[in-house]
């Protein structure tokens, strides 16, 4: 045990590139693989492995890893690969079961048996996946090749075909202005680490992260806690883990449910307590009073208007005077009298330092979000109901202490805050329109419930996987059996 | 056909009191459909449910078989606690999430009743990073704890451990059983159907997985309401 504590260093060159920070390419596609049950399909995924390893060959892609600062050269790749592992991929390559029974076990038990903590059922549930992840058994490997042009992806897809069974695949590309199908801008607030430069988020108030947020074998955010590292050390160390999610999202329903919500608001005797008359030309250009009250619904259940600008810092106006440009999109806090709602998804997934229930775990369930859009381009003017929705990854050192703890008790009951137990995370909680409510606030610190909200997305697939170091891809190459 | 049981049904019926069935089922009948079907052991707890307002005032049951169930052994544990006493409750008054809790000696057992919201896990969890060295204490008496220590280093493995530890809590619908004893076995719920007379025999060969349960998952006087609910209507503060 005392040898699984020894203090990590820290060496960038041994991680996979895609944990501490993204690419900032333009597509992506997941390749869901198997292991061969025979001799040699293990030991044609083994050679695989260990060529991508040893940065490529002719046949295999290289295995990107993480340069800290040295990308700023210009050298940043223009296709970036990387491997995450399920505990089923795990025991295909030979991993023995007394070193799985070491890896915690949420991770072994695999994302479809953790279904009602993360909210996968009615619609959600794991029955209604579609292929490939009807068959979670089956899915041993999920791979990751980002590039701006899908040429390059197609080449690296034929290099993996060759040496796995590709059960399937799934696309996904950045949206204009880096928004996601409900219209907001995404992606700005991620743990930052001291180890990582990254010059646009220097400005940032918010606490730097231990590395042990990310990373096996390093100290975390609580005092004195170590997650354990998976046996055989080579295999844990500076490994990660990831909840992969395809999340479909009902753009459609989303904006049908603004128009509701707006139109009940107009009738409220509080009406000019959401909105003061004549204030609209502060929420968007050329909106009427129904289309503000649309946008300050939006507002609300995010914690951030659409364009980025938060609810905290801007409560009256989406395009504040100075303009937007001057608002810091990071720094902020919440507090006792915050103007933006404790329902709001924002301060469930990251309550920052407001008070919440339990108070030691104020940043304690930091996740990584890497996230592309997939499906057609939504038009809110023409509202079409084509599947569409989020390729997420939601990345940590431990699935069970940030991403379950969020998924469970601050997005789905909202433990955190007695004003809001009892209710679901108004955008992405599993919202039943029967019994779901979200407080909107008000101007003079009242509130109005909004009732009805129904479940906007809905889980079409995933697996937990674990990010291996590139040690521990060498170990795994040189398994045997 | 009538509703009046026959003979065989009746001579059936009374079985369970017949002084030679007893014999018979305690030393053959069931040994015997425990080796023929046996039934994975369940986990302890209550299980984790759709609507949010089930997820509150959920009860643990947490048994801890002492290493030395003597008079002195018990005394001891007796003891661990007594000098922790405030280091426990201010723990769990950080943990923000816990009703009520408290300890006791039951034959050579060390039990932690409590009554808490939300993820077990996390309540765990949040339980150890506040107090994990009082733990440690506690894991020195009980069979199997110094595997646990220290407990904050091995966070994973206690929170499994405590789950173990914790009471099968049977379904408040009997027949939920089934689904239960199918999902340990790894059947889906495309399995084949149960019936419905086969509970009984389910309900036994779960008590011989399980000697110790809780029947159902406790009485609420009123709708789950959390701690911190509690707490802020009677401005106490959370």
């Amino acid at each position: 045990m005392t040898a699984a504590f020894a203090p990590s260093t820290f060496d960038p060159a041994t991680l996979q590139g895609n944990i501490l920070r993204g690419y900032r390419l333009g597509r992506v596609r997941y390749l869901i693989l198997e292991v061969g049950g025979q001799a040699e399909d293990r030991a044609r995924a083994r050679r695989f492995l260990a060529a991508a390893a040893e940065g490529g060959s002719a046949e295999v892609p290289a295995i990107t890893r993480e340069s800290s600062g040295k990308w700023a050269g210009g050298a940043r790749p223009d296709t970036c690969f990387n491997i995450g592992l399920t505990a089923e991929g795990l025991r295909a390559l030979g991993v023995a079961d007394q070193h799985l029974a070491t890896f915690p076990a949420e991770f072994t038990d695999g994302m479809t048996k953790r279904a009602m903590k993360l909210g996968d059922f009615d619609d959600s549930a794991s029955a209604h996946w579609p292929a490939p992840f009807d068959q979670p058994r089956r899915v041993h490997i999920i791979a990751s090749v980002y590039a701006d042009d899908e040429g390059r992806i197609d080449e690296v897809q034929r290099k993996i075909a060759d040496a796995f069974t590709v059960l399937g695949h799934r696309d996904g590309r950045n949206l204009a202005e880096d928004k996601v199908f409900f219209g907001y801008r995404d992606s700005i607030s991620q743990p930052r680490f001291a180890e990582v430069q990254d010059p646009e988020r220097s400005q940032d108030s918010e606490p730097v992260d231990p590395l042990g947020t990310v990373l096996l074998g390093f100290p975390n955010r609580f005092e004195g806690v170590l997650f354990s590292v998976p046996s055989p050390d080579v295999l844990g160390r500076c490994g990660s883990f990831n909840a992969f999610r395809i999340l479909a999202q009902d753009a459609a329903g989303f904006e049908d449910y603004l128009d509701a919500a707006a139109t009940r608001l107009l009738a409220h005797p509080l009406v000019d307590q959401v909105l003061e008359p004549g204030g609209e030309a502060r929420i968007g250009r050329g909106l009427d009073r129904f289309g503000a009250l649309r946008e300050i619904v939006a507002a609300q259940m995010c914690g951030r208007w659409r364009n980025g600008v938060p609810y905290e810092t801007s409560a009256d106006a989406q395009l504040p005077d100075p303009p937007e440009a001057a608002v810091s999109l990071t720094n902020f806090d919440y507090s006792r009298t915050s103007a933006c709602p404790a329902g709001s998804h924002l301060r469930r997934c990251n309550p920052r330092g407001g008070p919440i229930v339990q108070r030691i775990a104020n940043y304690t369930r930091r996740l990584v979000r890497r996230g592309m859009s997939y499906g057609p381009d939504f038009d809110p003017a023409t509202r079409d109901r084509s599947e569409r929705g989020l390729l997420g990854n939601f990345i940590g050192a431990n699935l069970g202490a940030q991403f379950e703890a969020v998924m469970c008790d601050w997005l789905n009951l909202g433990l955190q805050d007695p004003d809001v137990t009892g209710s679901n995370d108004p955008l992405i909680g599993a919202n039943r329109v029967e019994t779901s409510w979200f407080d909107l606030r008000l101007r003079d610190g009242g509130s109005i419930r909004l009732r009805e909200i129904p479940r906007f997305v809905t889980t079409r697939g995933g697996a937990y996987t674990f990010l291996p170091s590139l040690p521990a891809i060498r170990y795994l190459a040189g398994l045997t059996g | 056909m009538t509703d009046a049981p026959g003979w065989l049904d009746r001579f059936v019926d009374s079985l369970p009191e017949r002084g030679w069935f007893q014999f018979l089922s305690r030393y053959v009948v069931v040994p015997y459909w425990a080796w023929r079907d046996p039934k994975p052991k369940l986990p302890g707890g209550p299980r984790p449910a759709a609507q949010p307002g089930e997820n509150l005032q959920c009860m643990m049951n947490l048994i801890m078989p002492l290493k030395d169930p003597s008079p002195v052994g018990r005394a001891k544990a007796a003891l661990a606690i007594a000098q922790n006493v405030d280091a426990i409750f201010d723990g769990l008054d950080n943990v923000g999430t816990v009703h009520t809790a408290r300890f006791l000696l039951l034959d050579g057992n060390l039990c932690m009743i409590s009554v808490y919201d939300g993820d077990f896990s996390n309540y765990i969890r949040d339980f150890i990073v506040t107090i994990g060295s009082v733990f440690d204490e506690i894991m020195d008496l009980v069979v199997g704890g110094e595997e646990l220590k220290p407990t904050a280093q091995n966070v994973d493995k206690f929170i499994a451990w405590v789950h173990a530890h914790d009471l099968f809590q049977a379904p408040d619908f009997p027949t939920d059983l089934f689904t239960l004893q199918d999902e340990a076995k790894g059947v889906g719920p495309g399995g084949p159907p149960h019936e419905l007379r086969s509970l009984p025999r389910a309900l036994i060969l779960q008590l011989h997985a399980n000697p110790n349960i809780s029947l159902g998952g406790g009485y609420r006087a009123y709708p789950g309401f959390s701690a911190a609910q509690v707490r802020a209507k009677f401005g106490v503060g959370w």
